[in-house]
């Protein structure tokens, strides 16, 4: 469906960039200035890379080696850049119906006409974008790209210029969209839970390069590297050493404790990074201690809570440990309000083989 | 007070704003939106009337315009001491003026509206159209008022390439300076004051198109 080989020098940046995707919700994702934007860019034929291919829908659009670019003009991808850049100067009914000067009037009319609805814009048409709220906004961005019917659409950081609460409805706004017109589409985004809202696959940026790409169970609970794992909010990456492989399980030390995960191809000695969701450790009751025998508990006390607006993230420090290696939890509030602590604050957890993830580390790296 | 004056300077001024305008906005299109060696040389060349004394831009003229010039020589258009040297003389003097207000404003539109225009499927020409120009037209109409008044106003370089002559050449300044030198200070008076009115005019139009509703 989307091959994407783009590689370009820049002052001070080196674009190099590959990936693959078929239909669905795709998410680029990764720190400001990865070079996403440039990369969908790439593929609208608005910016021109040095070397590589773009293939969409099985036509090649731009190939270095065959000297093929096609312009943006015949590439029938819809754009919608960050902040939109609707046209100041037209009311959002001119805005939607600007890629349409090809069409009888009538059309014209039935099509945008069809787009309004669509986007509940009914009433919104003589406006002009100041006059129009941030998710109006971005509603007849999406129109206006949709009205020419591309086969792809391009989304670069849709929700930045949006307050907290909003975000939240255009996701699912979003999603929606996507799943009416079964078009692929592009999302470039920084932030974590858009990226993990939105990306049925996730495409991992930095600096240039993609650094991982798969689907978003892949990504975000197996990530391939500490870069990835850092970047998806992985929380709890710990340096820990291969201890024992045994049929079923493999065995890791971490700060004197043995660790039971599923399975993994490592020999013992081989240092490792150890990696867990804060939301995924479990806080485990002394009087339910019978049912948990096979996986791995830890003993520890609090150091430090912090509440968020539905959540608590508190850092428990293990038995004779330091501050380097403390774990982070975060639990749904009501669980923190029943753990009734002790004034030592003591704490039993448990990690779960299944929800722990083990990646290479090169000794020397960080 | 005779009225060619008035009516000279009006149909000279007509004429040289439509050279500015559409001279001026090419060469802004062409500066703001594209590079090529020896731009800037070349815009300097645009905005020298500026900063050049009248009389070497007339003189200048003179060279192009007149005998042996290029002018001449090619094209076989004899135009010195006419109403149309009058036209030249006032677009070359309003052209800068009209260039760097245009090109700043060009130049100032977002280029990805341009990008984005592109993708749905729009010709350069049509976004020049319906996309720069438009969103540009503020800095470009500031732009050709300063020219146009500038080119009403103009006085040195006509008075070399056009001359003073009264009822075919003398258009208001020239008037007006031939009044003042014959004493005819009531004459001077009127002309004056209708040129003054007419600038003012020009400057404050030029003061409401910079603000924005």
């Amino acid at each position: 469906m989307l091959e994407v080989a783009v590689a370009r020098r820049l002052d001070g940046f080196q674009l190099d960039a590959a990936f693959t995707a078929d239909t669905g919700l795709v998410v680029m994702f990764g720190p400001s200035g990865a070079g996403k934007s440039l990369t969908l860019q790439a593929i609208a034929g608005t910016f021109l890379p040095e070397t590589g291919r773009i293939v969409i829908a099985g036509q090649t659009v731009y190939d270095s080696t065959q000297q093929i670019n096609l312009p943006p003009q015949v590439r029938r991808v819809g754009y919608v850049p960050q902040h939109y850049a609707l046209f100041p100067h037209l009311t959002a009914k001119e805005n939607i119906s600007f890629g349409l000067r090809q069409l009888s009037r009538r059309e014209q009319e039935q099509r945008v006409s069809e787009l309004l609805e669509l986007f509940d814009l009914r009433g919104l048409e003589h406006r002009r974008p100041r006059e129009l709220s941030g998710g109006q906004q971005q509603r007849v961005a999406l129109a206006r790209a949709l009205a020419v019917q591309p086969r792809l659409l391009l989304l670069d950081e849709p929700f930045a210029a949006l307050d907290a609460p909003l975000r939240g409805a255009l996701r699912q706004e979003l999603a929606q969209v996507q799943e009416r017109w079964g078009i692929t589409t592009l999302i470039v985004t920084h932030d974590l839970a858009d990226a993990f809202a939105l990306g049925q696959r996730v495409i991992v940026y930095d600096s240039g390069r993609v650094i991982q790409q798969g689907t978003r169970e892949e990504v975000f609970f197996h990530p391939a590297t500490y870069r990835v794992a850092e970047f998806v909010g992985t929380g709890n990456i710990l340096p820990a050493v291969v201890e024992q492989v045994e049929e079923g399980t493999l065995w890791l030390r971490w700060q004197g404790q043995r660790i039971a995960t599923a399975p993994a191809p490592f020999a013992p000695g081989t240092p490792v990074y150890l990696c867990i969701r804060p939301t995924q450790i479990l806080i485990v009751r002394p009087d339910r201690l019978a049912e948990r025998e096979r996986e791995t508990l830890l003993c520890g006390h609090i150091v430090s809570e912090m509440m968020q607006a539905e959540t608590y993230t508190l850092h428990m420090r293990l038995e004779h440990s330091n501050a380097a290696h403390d774990l982070e939890i975060v639990l749904p509030a009501y669980v923190y309000h029943r753990l009734s602590l002790d004034a030592e604050k003591r704490l039993m957890v448990e990690l779960r083989r299944q929800a722990l993830h083990v990646i290479p580390r090169d000794v020397g790296a960080t | 007070m005779t009225w060619h004056p008035v009516i000279l300077s009006i149909q000279v001024t007509i004429v040289a704003s439509l050279l500015i305008l559409i001279f001026g906005l090419a060469l802004a299109v062409l500066l703001a939106r594209s590079h090529f060696p020896g731009k800037v040389v070349f815009e300097t060349l645009i905005n020298l009337p500026l900063v050049l004394p009248p009389s070497v831009v007339g003189y200048y003229l003179l060279l192009i315009l007149g005998k042996g010039g290029p002018v001449v020589e090619w094209l076989g258009w004899r135009s010195l001491f006419t109403w149309q040297a009058a036209v030249i003389a006032s677009a070359v003097v309003g052209l800068p003026l009209m260039v760097q207000a245009s090109k700043g404003a060009i130049a100032n539109v977002d280029p990805t509206l341009e990008k984005v225009a592109r993708t749905l499927g729009s010709s350069e020409r049509e976004i020049l159209w319906r996309v720069t120009l438009p969103l540009a037209r503020r800095g470009i109409l500031a732009g050709f008022t300063l020219g146009s008044a500038r080119a009403l106003g103009e006085f040195g370089a006509t008075l070399m390439v056009a001359g003073s002559i009264p009822g075919r050449t003398q258009t208001l300044p020239l008037a007006i300076y031939d009044a003042v030198q014959s004493r005819q200070y009531d004459l001077a008076n009127q002309m004056v004051l209708l040129m003054t009115i007419l600038s003012f005019l020009a400057l404050w139009g030029v003061r409401r198109l910079e603000q924005p509703t």
